[in-house]
């Protein structure tokens, strides 16, 4: 197997478990936001400011993986 | 019909050529974009060659004079009691303020005209892609990065003038007070200067990656649905991008509201009384 089988093997995977990783933390941290806006509907403005912060956050790692994929992609035969 | 053919194959074939001088946008499809509808037009002129060249540039600054002349119309006779686009971008600015404000707490007041327009800007950046021959110019890394460099001499400069150079290092070393608090200090100073260095490099990527690979996913359905119907020889393709086409207007809307609050929280944790309460 030579690199560029190697890493088109490889390359869409990580992705998949960079995505993987980030939708269990996406959802945790969403249900616990919708939680907390379920207890105390008034505050529902600044949670939900701090929560797209954290996705952000969050969604950040699928993107470096997605980055990752952009440059090696070059080499994929 | 011909026209459709020709660009679905434009946009499968498009990416080869100067795929490595645009760096990271390796052999996935685009759309086509009047710049590059002319490019291959007129492919061996020079001024053809200079619009391609500087296609981001030139959408950017499109939309900037398009946004400037926008808010200059809009102003320009201020009436006590507004109407038209007067009332509608009053109410633009003033909506963007309260949310800006209670993010940085009044003293946050004088970076809401910074923020709010690099939120204006960034919305219509990531939503120009969707109008047929025009593209975003956030899908590409350059722009992007420009934005980021923008808040992060912004944030570094709050920084020193707030604490000093050497205040600053001191409190990138965690402001270390007891023996325990030295004795860490030099593990702490490297992992927050690489936490600097994220900073900008995060919003950067973020907002590229999004954009590009919502524009990716848009043109990839596009060429589908010609694809599909080019068997029959249709004049047409089945417009699957369109329901795509309603996400990337979702992200793009929530990719500018997270660079626009991830800059505003970046510029609160550089100026003074926040510190008092983090």
């Amino acid at each position: 197997m030579d690199i560029g089988t190697a890493l088109a093997f490889s390359a869409p995977i990580a992705v998949g478990i960079a995505a993987l990783g980030s939708g269990i933390g996406l959802g945790r941290a969403v249900g616990g936001a919708m939680e907390a806006i379920g207890r105390q509907p008034e505050a529902s403005g600044k949670i939900q400011t701090n929560m797209i912060i954290g996705a952000a956050l969050i969604e950040a790692l699928t993107i470096y993986a997605l980055v990752v994929f952009f440059i090696v992609q070059g080499r994929i035969q | 019909m011909k026209v459709w053919e020709s660009l679905a194959l434009q946009a499968t074939t498009q990416t080869g050529g100067h795929g490595a001088a645009e760096g990271a946008s390796g052999g996935a499809p685009e759309l086509p974009n009047f710049i590059t509808l002319l490019y291959h037009k007129f492919g061996d002129t020079a001024w053809a060659a200079f619009l391609h060249h500087w296609e981001n540039i030139i959408f950017s600054v499109i939309i900037a004079l398009s946004l400037s002349l926008l808010f200059y119309l809009g102003s320009r006779k201020r009436e006590p009691v507004p109407s038209g686009l007067q009332n509608f971008l009053e109410l633009v600015v003033d909506s963007l303020r309260n949310f800006l404000v209670g993010v940085l707490g009044h003293g946050g007041e004088k970076y809401v005209p910074f923020l709010g327009t690099l939120f204006i800007y960034i919305l219509f950046m990531n939503l120009f892609g969707l109008i047929p021959a025009m593209k975003s110019p956030s899908s590409s890394i350059n722009i992007t990065a420009a934005l980021a460099m923008c808040v992060f001499v912004t944030v570094q400069y709050l920084n020193i003038r707030n604490m000093g150079l050497f205040g600053f290092i001191y409190h990138m070393a965690g402001s270390p007070k007891t023996v325990i608090g030295w004795a860490v200090a030099p593990l702490m100073l490297p992992v927050e200067l690489i936490t600097q260095f994220a900073r900008p490099l995060t919003l950067a990527l973020r907002l590229f990656g999004n954009i590009m690979g919502e524009d990716i996913l848009i043109a990839a359905f596009a060429v589908l649905g010609i694809t599909i119907l080019s068997a029959v020889k249709s004049p047409v393709g089945i417009p699957l991008q369109v329901p795509f086409m309603f996400l990337a207007m979702l992200t793009s809307l929530l990719q500018a509201l997270v660079f626009t609050l991830l800059s505003a929280v970046y510029i609160l944790l550089a100026v003074p009384h926040a510190e008092e309460k983090h």
